[in-house]
């Protein structure tokens, strides 16, 4: 049945879909934020370096 | 100066130096001392002092004698007043638990006072260079940076202003 082949890929759509969420989810949880926490760190350090 | 009292020997001046006493009570110290002494050399000075009166002597040399019986009958009636010390012991108890009290507190701020040296100690030991710092110990350091960067987050804050103009850009887009 010829009409059913789309439906052998819903296997594949869901796990994808799956995946970036969680990718997405992770990154801006627990990733991504330590890039910000890094240059807020820098710029402070550098700021209390700079009072001479 | 070490005073000697009932067979127990204070060395004053080790307890001045080496304690590290405050000056309020090397002051209190001292006065104490002080009163202690004058009462010694008093006490020995009225026990040297003769405690009968020789009667005969001044029958023999006054002429009015019934003067001097009057004052043997008044010498024979009279009695000690008693005092009733247990007043004063009070207070002196009342005072030695103050002062024990007060003791142990200094005994603990010292106490106190000297595990914060030895945690500043181990802190300045333990430090390391500032080149071999890590973002992570100044988080720990600054508890306030997480957050601040927390509530950034939140708000869609990715980015601080004037990071890129200090430390440049490696984004290739």
């Amino acid at each position: 049945m010829p009409q059913l082949i789309p439906f052998f890929f819903f296997n594949q759509l869901l796990f994808s879909f799956i995946i970036l969420f969680s990718i997405v989810y992770i990154f801006s949880k627990y990733i991504l934020p330590l890039f910000t926490f890094q240059q807020v760190v820098r710029i402070y350090i550098t700021k209390l370096s700079k009072k001479n | 100066m070490a005073s000697k009292a009932g067979g127990v020997a204070v060395d004053f001046a080790r307890i001045y130096k080496s304690l590290g006493l405050g000056k309020e009570t090397i002051a209190a110290l001292q006065a104490f001392r002080k009163r202690n002494t004058e009462a010694k050399r008093l006490a020995s000075h009225y026990a040297s002092q003769p405690t009968t009166v020789d009667l005969e002597h001044y029958r023999s040399v006054l002429k009015n004698k019934a003067v001097v019986d009057e004052a043997e009958k008044v010498l024979k009636e009279f009695k000690p007043v008693t005092y009733d010390v247990n007043s004063h012991l009070k207070a002196i108890e009342t005072f030695e638990t103050k002062a024990v009290e007060k003791a142990k507190e200094t005994e603990q701020a010292v106490d106190r006072e000297l595990k914060e040296l030895r945690a500043t100690l181990a802190n300045i030991e333990e430090a390391r260079p500032f080149d071999q710092l890590t973002v992570e110990d100044v988080g720990n350091a600054h508890p306030r940076i997480i957050e601040a960067v927390a509530t950034m987050v939140s708000k869609g804050k990715w980015t601080v202003p004037g990071y890129k103009e200090k430390f440049g850009d490696l984004n290739v887009l």
